[in-house]
């Protein structure tokens, strides 16, 4: 049963899905069904993100309760999520308080602006430092291929800022638009699109996988 | 040790300084060049600008995650020019749950507010759903299956704009800004499915897999990365952030393309004194 359950679900939703995509939303009791599916999807979404919830307070609750290596930062952690949710939650049982809430000049807003997007930008904008290293150290032409890469990425780097793009011209006056439509619309696309077709086939393939019964590693097992 | 094995061993806290100086700099110097325009980011602004004026709705959609609003929010602001300029009504939407609300409200009210609109009459913020599949798909036969409420909780019944907009037949176009493979899901079970114009705007390496969508007409135009933002403001004439990143960008460009040619000159040279040495 515990393996019969899940596998029947999943084929009845996955086939109701399939159905409905060759279907008029209209259509009377599939259209219905497939809607009712999708709002279920979302229902389900959604406690999954309670269970992350619950699952970051138990994994960080428990390695400061053991003081196991770095606790400090799962102290951080914690008092994190709870200091940035509890205000957001309160919203719900108290709705005129302005505090309260997600709503603009809430406290959750207000440290998501002045707090979580400054981090997450300083985080990200480290990169550049990063990757400017990175480029010195292992940008090497060793091969043809690397040396091919190196050349592209170069142009393609030159053609996506105003200076390169005035040095490409100065160059020669249509050597940016041939970057564009040779190498980005090119090349690029090509091959850009094999790797979707393959990544779709694949998709798909795995989704009547899981249909069939075949795939049943969602279910925590081979 | 010679200066070439010198320079191919530099201490990277060198290139630190260097990507910090050059950051720098175009705060305190006027650096401007001209920013040409791709045939990408021209074809979604006539796309846009082609809409007919007042009476059309468009679907904003903000899937960021705040790493990315450097790169994202002047393109998603000046979109937002483009179509309050033309009294063009506006529904946003994120498939985000961290901060994609908050950034959706506070972008959206900020440019809204410079043209006098009003919220539920102009534009609505319907927030966020999980399950982005099952809400792609699910708007497509009843918007208010999946989102009864707005952002705040107001039944989308009593907001105005709402009263015209049941599913993606109500909709003239979608512009998606978005910093991650959402955007694929918007072409392949939105566009596809549903046959509505889309047009997305995307951080710069997420931008070359959108050219295989463009190619097959399955996008309407395209905006990558802050160059995409500069084009975009400079095509609604309302420079702003992307157009000033575009110094900063220029220069850091420049400096990891001469440090690529600066690595691998010492790299072939110490590797030349190397192999004289062992002959």
């Amino acid at each position: 049963m515990k393996q019969t359950l899940p596998v029947a679900v999943a084929f009845i939703s996955g086939l109701i899905m399939v159905v409905a995509f060759f279907m008029r939303s209209d259509v009377p009791v599939i259209g219905g069904l497939s809607q009712e599916v999708l709002i279920w999807g979302s229902i389900v979404g959604g406690f999954t993100l309670l269970l992350g919830a619950a699952s970051i307070t138990r994994v960080n609750f428990n390695a400061v309760r053991l003081r196991r290596s770095g606790w400090g930062f799962n102290l951080i952690t914690l008092v994190s999520v709870f200091v940035m949710a509890l205000p957001a939650i309160l919203g719900t049982f108290f709705p005129g308080v302005r505090w309260f809430g997600t709503g603009t000049g809430s406290l959750y807003d207000w440290m998501f602006t002045y707090i979580s997007i400054p981090m997450q930008g300083t985080m990200f904008a480290m990169l550049a430092f990063y990757i400017a290293s990175a480029a010195y150290r292992a940008f090497r032409a060793r091969t043809a291929e690397a040396t091919l890469l190196l050349l592209t990425a170069s142009l393609v780097m030159l053609w996506r800022v105003p200076l390169g793009e005035w040095l490409l011209t100065a160059i020669h006056s249509d050597l940016p638009s041939l970057v564009n439509t040779y190498v980005m619309s090119g090349v690029n696309l090509s091959v850009q699109r094999g790797i979707i077709i393959g990544a779709a086939l694949g998709a798909a393939t795995m989704s009547l996988r899981i249909l069939l019964g075949i795939e049943r590693t969602y279910m925590g097992r081979g | 040790m010679s200066l070439w094995d010198r320079i191919d061993k530099l201490d990277r806290r060198w290139i630190f300084l260097l990507v910090g100086i050059a950051v720098i700099i175009p705060l305190f110097v006027n650096m401007e060049a001209e920013i040409s325009i791709t045939p990408e980011a021209r074809q979604l602004f006539e796309a846009v600008d082609a809409l007919p004026n007042d009476s059309s709705i468009v679907l904003v959609t903000f899937d960021l995650y705040a790493f990315s609003l450097a790169e994202t929010e002047p393109m998603a602001r000046a979109a937002l020019h483009h179509l309050f300029s033309k009294n063009i009504r506006v529904v946003t939407v994120t498939t985000i749950p961290l901060g994609g609300p908050s950034i959706a409200e506070r972008v959206t009210r900020e440019v809204a507010a410079e043209y006098g609109k009003t919220y539920g009459v102009d534009f609505v913020n319907l927030g966020y759903k999980p399950n982005y599949v099952s809400v792609l798909r699910g708007m497509g036969t009843d918007i208010r299956s999946i989102y009864p409420t707005d952002n705040s909780g107001t039944v989308l019944d009593s907001l105005p704009l709402m009263n015209e907009v049941f599913n993606y037949d109500d909709l003239d176009f979608i512009f998606v800004t978005a910093d991650n493979g959402i955007v694929d899901f918007w072409i392949s079970i939105v566009q596809a499915q549903y046959g509505i114009p889309v047009g997305a705007g995307v951080t710069a390496v997420m931008a070359p897999k959108q050219y295989a969508y463009v190619g097959s007409g399955q996008m309407t135009g395209l905006l990558g990365g802050m160059k995409g933002a500069a084009e975009y403001e400079l095509l609604v004439e309302r420079a702003d952030l992307g157009v000033k990143g575009m110094a900063i960008q220029s220069l850091i460009h420049f400096l990891i393309i001469a440090l690529i040619a600066v690595g691998n000159i010492a790299y072939f040279i110490s590797l030349r004194r190397k192999r004289r040495g062992q002959a």
